[in-house]
């Protein structure tokens, strides 16, 4: 069952004939094209297979059991030699049916993969604005179900498609060859074929719609229910509970059903119009064979033709639902891979001088959006390995700033200067290879904890060793019996939030970034590991210039200056005895945290 | 993933699983019955058709044949088919139907037995194991009882006449020509159980991938900030490639699987042909019966095919239902007893005495001989992580079962009061806050729907979060979650709060559950609490040592006993983990001295 991470896509429908869209689709195909050949041309050789058998049949009854002329031992040869092509019509059709499956899906499978290569990459690359106007949810939606849609485009549609269009086309051609008349009486039912075609895919469409939507609801109850279980028994609400998910159940029944009676129509209804030509063959058709008009074999061979004709019918009536979605699909993918990233990167330098580490930022201006500005004209500097903290309320702009030194936001006026040079005349790729970032998110790559610290970086043992240790991850690294070699993430060791934090601090070493930001967490961890993560903080913030957005005061103490932001604007500015002195907001904040000293305000202490 | 529900492989039939299905088919037996039989017309009626037509060549054959009289065989032949869409129609209805009113029925079941399971259950099993089973298992029990019943009635019937036919043509022909179909029964069977196991592995492997890009794309800054862009594509596209390469691993099972039926049937008519053809040349049988010898063996196909296709959903309904019923046999740990004692008010008097508590399938203990008495007022907990904080809070609570004589409340052992009685005096803030994707209105009056806007907004209040909750757009009814606002840790854990605070419980317990509130803002709240609770007991566990400096009292807990216990200025002279983090997290506070 796949229901996409809590994220439900209202699906809108492709348009089936958009050539444009079909032009983009070919090209992705076009490198493949001989194994499609291929893959077209064996199963030609398998509906080859399968409508020779029948003729094969009739022709040893035809000519070797019912007729009675030639000798009885020549008959019985003849049939045996008649079983041996038989046997290898049998085993080529076999054998061509299998290659044809697995050439299809390896194609189909290959030029996903690309696909889905190509649009990861072109994700990664761009900008940070749009990952903000794009939840993860619809993106990864894109990389898999989007792409899943296509596959099966490509690989049941395109050539069943083909098969199925040239069966039908050749089925018609015989009968018409064989009696044009009754061939023609049988085509007027095909008006009426393709209408209930077209009507069923609707409606099977739209209930196959809702079932979705509604298990992706119950299943979405379920999983709330069952991870607050402990809340909702404690609150005493099993009742309601189980109430309105016997509501939910009731209409994802009702649907259910909806759906078993649309195809309780539309199965036996094709059967009718199977009934209805074989009336209209034994009628009309029996009629010419008294007239004299046709054969009896003709007409025996009429009514087999027929049973065959609506086999591929039944197929294509849900093939073109599957044509709709992929199309849906295609146009979203395409459309994710028109998009452009908005901030050019200046092309590497070849004789870059290495970076001091000096942040300046000059009258910055910016906001997310072009009506809410979030910095108002910011300046500030920071000399090579001075720290600065940043301190402030929620939505003051501190992660602002963060985001503007790692260059994911050009700001709408003024400049920020590394080394005294525009951001945006620098190589991006290169900035943030000597920029450290620490967040209170870590992101763990499914592989051991070396490869984690390390990432794309090759290191001698010794270093890491000296890297480890200083980030406090050596005790944690002692106790494992894989020491670096213990994989973490998916099916690995589960790391805790501290511990994840420790191995920021470790990557940013192993990184040795010129300059520093730091985002302090603010969540929570246990006191000892809280310890260790101060100390990492200590050893990570030395002899680097750094921004650290502060929550702990003992980090703030380590700053040599202080930022106090307020609304997008510097409300205070100085070091921490200045500011203390100043007696305004930081001190305030201050004050406040240090409220509960036992010596400060005795008082407080309400001893019994 | 539901290893630890099924073991390696279920059972493949028990008896009593099966049990667990009669009451439905008893239900539903009418509509089950009508179905069958709708079923039981379509293979009577299919059986007429061959034989008009039959006549109708016959009769052309032999020049006897008239318009009006073809004319009457094609009206029957289509008031026979009108016939069967109608049977087909009901059995598709009645049976299908059926299998998901018995998917409903048993979804419901299981949700209304999971409500009554405790923590010791949902310790052991996790939300994805159970979800599992409410998705894949129900519907493969669901599938069992509707398409793989149709197909085994359908399978059997057909065999029967089929075979039956033939057998009165020439029963030593008949051996020969069904002699390969055993074959396609076991070929169908293995087969289609690889296919399983490999789409399987396919499904795996996508959730990696989709796991993979959900991570990497809700980190992107980081990704970027560590110019890592390259080397995650690069890992993203060796997950692909092992997703393309599990994918035609199943691609050559199914080539050979899906094809293997017709290789089979033509085989069949292979032999027929040969054998057939020379008996027919030796006069033993007539043309007549050899044409109707092949369209009999056409009859037997599909039910062949069927039979192993049923096998392996009857197989996998069969360890569903297993699983599902293993489910639903498990109890709660905690039960009431007959002579439960439901006390008429509860004041809140906790006592311990010598409690050890070890966690159901542990054997160290979490908390060994602790002794207590905690009163009306604020009892502060703080210790190391896994010094069994939040294990006290659990017993407290009445989550896991204690032994006798070790917990009284108001002078009671637990143990003989109503397990209800006893849960609706306490309310608890759990560690990990749960908001529904509902208003916040609704979150907060969670346990007390009929609470007044006043009440709430009291609540609120007193939980510091009424301020932000008016900010937002549609205020109290502002919606939470997937669909909703985002709400910051904090706000959450506020939430949760109020809602515990509006029960107005006697006893209230709030495990660490303020942790994402700034420092200042959670002393804020502590203090308030204090004039809110008169008389009430509470009882905070927080990994901060600030905010609880107000309290009564506070227990230093270590390793499952209690290290020390006193007031704050007590606790800062005397116990030197108290002392170390108190000054840790003040910081600097120890310089100004």
């Amino acid at each position: 069952m796949r229901y996409g991470y809590g994220y439900f896509e209202e699906e809108h429908l492709g348009q089936v004939a958009d050539t444009s869209l079909w032009q983009r689709i070919i090209i992705y195909s076009r490198p493949h094209w001989r194994k499609i050949a291929l893959a077209i041309g064996l199963s030609l050789i398998v509906i080859g297979a399968s409508l020779a058998l029948p003729y094969m049949v009739r022709l040893g009854i035809d000519r070797y059991v019912v007729n009675t002329e030639p000798a009885t031992q020549d008959r019985i040869a003849g049939l045996a030699r008649l079983a041996w092509l038989f046997v290898g019509v049998i085993a080529g059709g076999f054998v061509a049916n299998f290659y044809q499956v697995v050439i299809l899906e390896w194609t189909g499978q290959t030029i996903m993969h690309q696909m889905r290569q190509q649009l990861f990459g072109h994700m990664l690359g761009l900008d940070l604005a749009f990952f903000n106007n794009n939840p993860g949810g619809k993106l990864v939606t894109r990389l898999t179900n989007d792409i899943q849609n296509m596959y099966e485009m490509f690989t049941s549609v395109i050539v069943t498609l083909f098969n199925d269009f040239f069966q039908l086309a050749a089925i018609m051609a015989i009968l018409y060859w064989m009696n044009w008349r009754l061939a023609l009486i049988l085509s007027l039912l095909l008006p009426l074929i393709g209408v209930s075609i077209v009507w069923f895919s609707r409606l099977a469409r739209d209930a196959f719609r809702a079932i979705r939507t509604h298990l992706a609801r119950i299943n979405a109850f379920l999983q709330e229910s069952l991870s607050g279980i402990s809340v909702i028994q404690l609150f005493l609400r099993e009742r309601d509970t189980h109430k309105k998910f016997v509501e939910l159940s009731q209409v994802y029944l009702e649907k259910n059903l909806f759906q078993i009676k649309i195809f309780g129509i539309f199965m036996p209804a094709m059967e009718l119009f199977s009934a209805m030509a074989i009336g209209c063959i034994i009628w009309y058709g029996g009629g010419e064979v008294i007239r004299q008009h046709m054969t009896l074999g003709e007409l025996v061979a009429f009514l087999s033709y027929m049973r065959l004709f609506f086999q591929p019918i039944r197929e294509l009536s849900q093939k073109y639902s599957i044509v709709q979605s992929a199309m849906a699909s295609a146009e979203r993918i395409f459309q994710l891979l028109d998009t452009k990233g908005t901030m050019p990167s200046a092309a590497p330098e070849q004789e870059q001088p290495e970076m001091r580490g000096e942040v300046a930022f000059r009258h910055v201006r910016f906001g997310y959006a072009a009506d809410q500005p979030i910095l108002h004209d910011l300046s500030f500097q920071l000399a090579p390995g001075q720290t600065l903290a940043i301190v402030g309320a929620t939505g003051s702009g501190k992660s602002t700033i963060v985001n503007l030194v790692e260059r994911f936001y050009d700001p709408d006026s003024g400049t920020i200067l590394i080394d005294g040079r525009d951001i945006r005349s620098l190589n991006t790729e290169w900035l943030r290879q000597r920029i450290g970032l620490v967040m209170q998110d870590v992101f763990i790559v499914p592989g051991t904890i070396r490869e984690n610290v390390l990432l794309d970086q090759r290191m001698d043992e010794e270093r890491l060793a000296a890297i480890i240790d200083k980030s406090q991850l050596a005790a944690l690294v002692r106790q494992l019996p894989d020491g670096l070699e213990t994989r973490i993430g998916e099916g690995g060791l589960d790391l805790s939030s501290g511990q994840k934090q420790l191995l920021a601090f470790a990557r940013v070493l192993a990184r040795d970034p010129k300059i520093l930001i730091l985002d302090e967490a603010t969540s929570s961890v246990d006191s000892e590991t809280e310890m260790l993560i101060d100390r990492a903080i200590g050893s990570t913030l030395a002899n680097r210039t750094s921004i650290v957005i502060a929550h702990r005061l003992s980090t703030i103490r380590r700053a040599g200056y202080i930022l106090v932001m307020g609304k997008g604007r510097i409300v205070e500015e100085g070091s921490h005895e200045s500011l203390m002195a100043r007696g305004g907001i930081y001190r305030r904040l201050q004050d406040l945290q240090l409220l509960n000293m036992p010596e400060g305000n005795g008082e407080r202490n309400s001893l019994p | 993933m539901a290893e630890t529900i099924t073991g390696k492989s279920g059972p493949r039939f028990t008896l009593p699983s099966l049990t667990l299905l009669l009451p439905y088919f008893r239900r539903y037996g009418l509509r089950l019955a009508g179905g069958v039989a709708a079923l039981l017309g379509v293979d009577f009626l299919q059986l007429w058709i061959p034989r008009f037509i039959k006549r109708a060549v016959d009769e052309l054959g032999n020049g006897t044949a008239t318009v009006p009289g073809l004319l009457r065989y094609a009206g029957m032949i289509l008031l026979i088919a009108l016939g069967i869409a109608v049977c087909r129609f009901a059995w598709r209805y009645l049976v299908i139907g059926f299998s998901r009113l018995l998917e409903r029925d048993l979804r419901d079941r299981l949700l209304s037995h999971l409500l009554t399971l405790d923590r010791v259950f949902f310790q052991r099993h996790t939300t994805g194991e159970i979800m599992a089973l409410t998705t894949n298992d129900l519907s493969a029990v669901q599938l069992a009882c509707g398409m793989g019943l149709i197909a085994f009635v359908d399978a059997v019937v057909m065999t029967m006449a089929a075979l039956a036919f033939m057998a009165y043509i020439h029963p030593l022909l008949t051996l020969i020509a069904v002699a390969p179909m055993p074959v396609l029964v076991v070929a169908t069977r293995l087969l289609s159980a690889k296919v399983h196991k490999r789409f399987k592995k396919v499904q795996e492997q996508f959730e990696k991938l989709t796991e993979f890009a959900r991570s990497t794309l809700n980190t992107i800054g980081l990704i970027k900030a560590y110019t890592q862009e390259a080397t995650q594509t690069e890992h993203f596209g060796r997950m692909g490639h092992d997703y393309v390469r599990d994918n035609i691993r199943l691609a050559v099972v199914q080539g050979i699987l899906s094809p293997f039926s017709g290789l089979i049937a033509n085989c069949c008519l292979l032999l027929v042909l040969f054998f057939g053809g020379r008996l027919t040349i030796q006069g033993v049988i007539t043309v007549g019966d050899f044409v109707a010898f092949v369209s009999y063996l056409f009859m037997l196909t599909w039910p062949m095919m069927a039979l192993g296709w049923v096998a392996n959903l009857f197989q996998r309904g069969a360890t569903s239902l297993g699983r599902i019923d293993r489910i639903l046999q498990e109890k709660p740990v905690l039960a009431d007893s007959a002579s439960a004692f439901v006390p008429p008010r509860v004041d809140g008097h906790i006592r311990l005495e010598h409690l050890t508590f070890v966690y159901p399938g542990q054997t160290v203990p979490a908390l060994m001989d602790l002794s207590l008495e905690i009163r009306p007022g604020i009892l502060g907990v703080v210790g190391r992580s896994g010094s069994g904080k939040t294990t006290l809070c659990h017993v407290l609570a009445r989550l896991y079962p204690v032994a006798d004589a070790a917990f009284f409340l108001d002078g009671r052992d637990v143990n003989t009061l109503a397990l209800a009685a006893v849960r609706s005096s306490i309310a608890y803030v759990p560690q990990e806050t749960t908001l529904f994707s509902e208003s916040i209105q609704f979150n907060i009056t969670l346990g007390r729907a009929d609470a007044s806007q006043a009440e709430m907004e009291a609540a609120a209040r007193a939980a510091a979060v009424h301020q932000e909750i008016m900010a937002l757009p549609d205020g109290y009814q502002t919606r939470v979650g997937e669909r909703g606002v985002k709400l910051s840790g904090g706000q959450r854990q506020r939430i949760a709060l109020a809602r515990a605070l509006l029960l107005d419980r006697p006893i209230l317990i709030i495990d660490d559950g303020l942790s994402a509130v700034d420092m200042e803002t959670e002393h804020a709240i502590v203090r308030s609490m204090a004039s809110h609770l008169q008389g009430r007991t509470c009882i905070i566990i927080s990994h901060r040592v600030a905010p609880l400096v107000d309290a009564g009292e506070i227990l230093v807990m270590e390793q499952g006993r209690i290290a020390a216990r006193g007031n704050h200025a007590y606790l800062f002279a005397h116990n030197a983990f108290y002392a170390t983090i108190y000054t840790h997290q003040t910081a600097d506070q120890g310089k100004r001295e």
